[in-house]
């Protein structure tokens, strides 16, 4: 059984099916997106237990008892609001990937130097180069 | 393909079984075709993951060891520089010694000498991010800054069947036997042992600042008057350097990296004796 | 009112003179400054769809039924298919079709460079589809390929003619010149890597064909697959609501959207074709390599006296020959200029356009020379690039529409001020330096473009459009000029987009091309339901009430108003300007380089969103960087196959990466362009970056960088050189 968002989701008969697939194909859970599909690019980001989780190169039998958190769990929290305020991106395609990991970060530190939000969100590539604002968002996500 | 979840170390099949931790390499090899398996066995809860005095489980995440500060410095400093941050929240220990060259042409499955074939496409072909030592038969370049950090720290690493010099995980792949690794199969890695050293640095030359791997990595150590010093992204193996660089053996494409290596070996021997 | 015009049309700098029927343009533009909405810092109208994941890409889409695509792409850069059989391929479970060369136009038995597609295989998912081609038994003849570029010229073996363009006195230019500096530039390819890959989902309904695309031209989908399946343009619906980037590689249906089509007619299915990552970084698109051979002359008080250049783009098997050379003969006002163009075709995969195509490669060339003169002369970069000002079109003494670059540089001053206390910071290892370069680029977009507004009883309006939104807020700054125009909050106006048969023809998003497009049609639309509105006040005696208090009286009765964009100004030229100052640590002893801050002044006519626009000039800069720094597709020198297939190989900028970004927009009208005077932005701001850090370079270090990207190797190379040269000691 596969827990997601709080929701209770039967696993995937396929042993090989990754978390990614499993959310997007078999729970129609689209918010988290597949661009590379090996670990490289972070779009594919949920958090597994709270952790940032690349979902493209997880297997979803493995995660069988963690509580996974899609950006369909956070579609209320207030990151979601200061990305759009800060204008944090552009074609969109990243930003749920950058939202989860933006959650992760502020949670275990709510108030984030530019250094640990450099840290914190390097392993989410954005090609439009929001970069600048997703800072800003971060640092500002309680405002 | 079947995903097994035993309860104990016992209960892996002792034959066709692949070990899956944290998946990031296994998976997309998978994915990919560089890997085969019928059965993989999930062992995330069955090796040791906490610190025991000097000994580290191997089920240990890099996002754990990289903010431990009990550990010694290069191995915390070559955590927090690896991959990118949700890699080392999956990822373990052992995973990472047992990491794959990035060498594209084995990554995109040219016959290369490693996969069983009788050239090093590298060699003539295009390879900056190759090897400058130990390149003789392969140029591929070994890229775990982990393991280059815990070869200069001198680790042990008790495996279900031994215990062993970390240096003895690893051989060059030569004419007769391909592999870079030395686990016999279903020998399962449990604790590394690393000794508390009196100083040590990891330095490390990417090329861009944050996710990526090592150009080149150096880990310097010191032990009272010893000071050992090992390479990231030098080799097909993480490399002890125990003589100068001179004694490199570059690629027309690999000769930039020594000169970094000279300069980050320098700054990493003084930053040690220092402290 | 349509009328039939002969105008100049303009995209990504290729100019052709057409016959247009074009709608007047008759409305004043607004005052400059800041409206009630335009002008105004907006937030996307489709953030939160976007920023939750609610936003449906076509990569999310599933449509009933729908079948999955994998392509057979040639491994090699040059084969000839020798035998290929489908039939165990088809046999396998959940295969629904299988085709090869033959069964369509974009599948070849020739694959002239790697990752021209052979064969495809639908199936009920994805791994069938792959499982599907391993099966299909393929035999390949390795043939020779040609991949040097300098051969390829050699050989005549070109894309289209050589292209040379010249004025003035070339070699009496040079006589005059008290110091000639020259030399060999080159940029390497780059790969578009948007976030979302290439994909469409086809479906054929009754005797039409519906294509769901990541596009950035909706219209020329339309054309494109109406031409090549036969079928009329109207039975051809294109739809694309949200895309994942495209930076000029997603303007055409490339080979995935025909072959989608041809399965889908054969499975009676919707089918997807998407491709992989993998299949992106080797046959969706690149900016071309290029080789620049430039010479400048100028007397000793920095008057440029004449300028040449030899450029090779390495286009590869296909594509167009962008204007490197462009930046040559637009920026300075230099008389006596000799160009020389060459398409080289080769093995490798066809370039694409890529975010100012030709004109970033060029600049780099041309700006970072420039400095060298300066270094030469003794004269300050900035100083030699005000005296050789352009006050008109250097080509052809055109005026031009508007051109504020001289504003640019003083606006520049405080940043380039800086460069006395950067320098100051440096160490023995860390070297700190200040650079600059110029930007020209196009960006006047052009007719024809369409909107219509509908107002209704409530009070609020929708702005329908059948244009696309790449990501770079179209549609907020289309909302916020409904609404300046209509004079009601931006928060009553919806902007309808994204569906061919849902609105009328709308402009590619390219060439910086969508505002300065679409824009004036938007308004224009919003100006004739708003004169519509004025009317009835006027027929009912109250010409002064609020617009909700008429539109109040037409219960299910609406305003419908229509508008186009009008001509562009004839007799004038019509492009952007900019300038960038960088800020750069280099560790002189492993070649590191740090981009520490960068300042972008930049001139594009009136600002319809500053936010988006700030937004816009960032992502132009990082992408600059990543081109200057880190980004290169490599490919095995013997077999031209591709190495960086993965987004580890192929190294995208980080959030790590990132400098201190200042960026300013002038955002003065352009008073000739259209009813708003507003320029396109997307492309400006990465035009001069690789420049502006090359020249940083040479300023903290002495070091002359040629080749992009700068490398370690390529920086260590350089600082080598430079050491050298001053014949001092070998360091380390």
């Amino acid at each position: 059984m596969l827990e997601v968002n709080g929701h209770a989701y039967e696993l995937p008969a396929d042993a090989g099916t990754t978390l990614a697939e499993a959310l997007r194909d078999d729970f129609h859970l689209t918010g988290t997106k597949v661009a590379c599909a090996e670990g490289h690019c972070g779009a594919c980001t949920v958090l597994v237990d709270g952790a940032p989780t690349l979902s493209c190169i997880t297997l979803a039998h493995a995660v069988d008892g963690a509580h996974v958190t899609t950006i369909e769990g956070l579609r209320d929290h207030p990151m979601v609001a200061s990305f759009v305020r800060a204008d944090a991106l552009q074609c969109g395609f990243c930003t749920p990937g950058q939202i989860v990991s933006a959650v992760a970060l502020v949670d275990a530190t709510p108030a984030p130097t530019q250094q640990q939000i450099r840290h914190a969100m390097a392993g989410n590539l954005c090609r439009c180069g929001a970069y600048p604002k997703i800072e800003e968002a971060i640092r500002t996500w309680r405002d | 393909m079947e995903l097994l979840r035993p309860s104990s170390l016992e209960e892996i099949p002792a034959s066709n079984s692949l070990l899956l931790a944290g998946g990031t390499e296994v998976v997309p090899q998978l994915r990919s075709g560089l890997l085969q398996a019928e059965r993989l066995v999930d062992v995330r809860g069955l090796v040791p993951q906490g610190i025991d005095g000097t000994r580290i489980g191997a089920g240990a995440t890099l996002a754990e060891l990289e903010i431990d500060p009990q550990i010694p410095e290069a191995l915390r400093e070559s955590c927090r520089l690896a991959a990118s941050p949700q890699l080392r929240n999956m990822s373990t220990l052992a995973g990472n010694l047992l990491q794959s060259t990035r060498c594209w042409y084995w990554r995109l499955r040219w016959p290369c000498r490693l996969h069983g074939g009788d050239e090093c496409f590298a060699r003539d072909g295009e390879h900056r991010e190759h090897a400058f030592f130990g390149n003789g038969y392969c140029a591929s370049a070994h890229p775990s800054d982990v393991a280059a950090a815990l070869l200069a720290l001198d680790a042990t690493i008790e495996t279900t069947a031994r215990t062993f010099p970390l240096a003895d995980l690893y051989r060059l792949p030569t004419e007769d036997d391909r592999r870079s690794t030395t686990l016999a199969p279903g020998e399962v890695m449990l604790w590394i042992d690393v000794p508390e050293p009196d100083a040590s640095v990891y330095l490390k030359a990417m090329e861009r600042k944050l996710f990526g791997f090592p150009i080149v990595g150096v880990a310097a150590v010191r032990t009272g008057n010893a000071t050992r010093v090992a390479l990231a992204g030098a080799a097909p193996v993480p490399w002890l350097l125990d003589g100068p660089l001179d004694d490199a053996t570059p690629l027309p494409g690999t000769a930039y990296k020594v000169e970094i290596a000279r300069v980050l070996v320098r700054r990493a021997v003084d930053a040690v004796a220092s402290r | 009112m349509a009328r039939l015009i002969r105008t100049e049309k303009e995209v990504e700098g290729r100019y052709e003179e057409v016959w247009l029927v074009v709608d007047e343009d008759a409305l004043d533009q607004w005052p400059a400054g800041p409206g009630d909405v335009v002008g105004r810092p907006t937030q996307r109208v489709d953030g939160f769809e976007r920023a939750r994941g609610e936003a449906v890409y076509t990569a999310d889409l599933y449509l009933n039924g729908m079948l999955h695509t994998a392509v057979l792409r040639s491994p090699h850069a040059h084969a000839r298919v020798t035998r290929i059989d489908l039939s165990r391929a088809l046999a396998l479970p959940g295969v629904h079709a299988a085709i090869g060369p033959g069964d369509c136009e974009q599948l070849t038995d020739l694959p002239s460079y790697q990752g021209a597609a052979i064969a495809a295989v639908c199936a009920d998912t994805y791994a069938q589809a792959r499982a599907g081609l391993r099966a299909v038994e393929l035999e390949l003849e390795v043939l020779e390929p040609l991949l040097d570029a300098d051969e390829a010229v050699g050989r005549g073996q070109l894309l289209g003619e050589q292209r040379s363009r010249e004025r003035g006195d070339v070699e009496r230019g040079f006589e005059e010149a008290d110091v000639v500096v020259e030399g060999e530039f080159r940029t390497q390819v780059v790969l578009h890597n948007s976030m979302e890959t290439h994909q469409a989902v086809v479906q054929w309904v009754g005797d039409g064909i519906e294509v769901h695309i990541s596009t950035q031209y909706i219209w020329g989908i339309r054309d494109q697959v109406a031409t090549g399946l036969g079928l009329p343009p109207d039975k051809v619906r294109v739809i694309c609501n949200y895309m994942g980037g495209g930076f000029g590689s997603k303007n055409g249906a490339d080979d995935y959207t025909f072959i989608a089509a041809e399965l889908a007619k054969r499975t009676g299915r919707p089918v997807k074709c998407a491709l992989t990552r993998r299949e992106e970084n080797i046959a969706a698109g690149n900016r071309n390599a290029t080789i620049q051979r430039l010479r400048i002359g100028a007397r000793s008080d920095g008057t440029i006296t004449a300028m040449s250049g030899e450029y090779v783009n390495a286009v590869g098997w296909g594509g167009w020959v962008a204007g490197t050379d462009g930046p040559m003969h637009l920026l300075y006002a230099c008389p006596n200029v000799r160009t020389v163009l060459h398409g080289a075709k080769l093995n490798l995969p066809p370039m694409k356009a890529f975010r100012a195509p030709g004109f970033v490669e060029g600049t780099f060339g041309l700006e970072a020379l420039l400095d060298e003169l300066a270094t030469k002369l003794e004269l300050d970069p900035l100083e030699l690039r005000r005296h050789n000002h352009a006050e008109h079109d250097p080509v052809d003494g055109r005026p031009f529409s508007s051109k504020n670059l001289l504003e640019c540089y003083r606006r520049a001053e405080p940043h380039w001020e800086r460069r006395h206390e950067v320098r100051a910071r440096s160490t023995d290892t860390v070297k700190h330096g200040v650079g600059m370069a110029s930007q020209v680029w196009y960006g006047g977009g052009g007719p024809p473009s369409y909107a219509w507004v509908r107002v209704g009883s409530d009070g609020r309006a929708t702005v329908v459009t059948a244009m696309q939104d790449i990501g770079t807020g179209s549609k907020t700054a289309m909302a916020q000029i409904a609404a300046e125009e209509l004079g009601i909050p931006l928060e009553h106006v919806t902007v309808s987009l994204g569906d061919s048969a849902r609105g009328p023809y709308a402009s590619i998003s390219a060439g910086s091309s969508t505002i300065p497009s679409m824009g004036p049609a938007v308004r224009a639309a919003a100006a004739d339901a708003r004169r519509q509105i004025d009317e009835i006040a006027e027929q009912k005696g109250t010409p002064d009430a609020p617009l909700e208090e008429i539109v109040a009286l037409l219960e299910d009765a609406q305003i419908l108003g229509k508008g186009a964009r009008g001509p562009n100004p004839t007799g004038m030229q019509v492009l952007t300007f900019g300038v960038q100052v960088a800020e750069v640590a280099v560790d002189v002893e492993t070649g590191e380089v740090w981009v520490e801050r960068l300042a972008a002044v930049h001139d594009v006519g009136r600002v319809i969103n500053p936010l988006g626009a700030s937004s816009q000039v960032e992502g132009g800069i990082i992408q600059g960087i990543g081109h200057t720094l880190s980004e290169q597709r490599l490919t095995d020198p013997r077999t031209g196959r591709i190495l960086t297939t993965t987004l580890d190989a192929y190294k995208l900028p980080t959030i790590a990466d990132v400098p201190e970004i200042v960026s300013e927009l002038i955002d003065a009208p352009d008073a000739h362009l259209t009813n708003l005077g507003s320029k396109g932005l997307g492309e400006p701001p990465i035009v001069p970056t690789a420049a502006a850090i090359a020249n940083a370079i040479r300023d903290a270090t002495g070091a002359d960088v040629r080749e992009l990207p700068i490398s370690r190797e390529e920086m260590l190379r350089a600082l080598r050189e430079t050491r050298e040269r001053r014949g001092a000691p070998a360091a380390v």
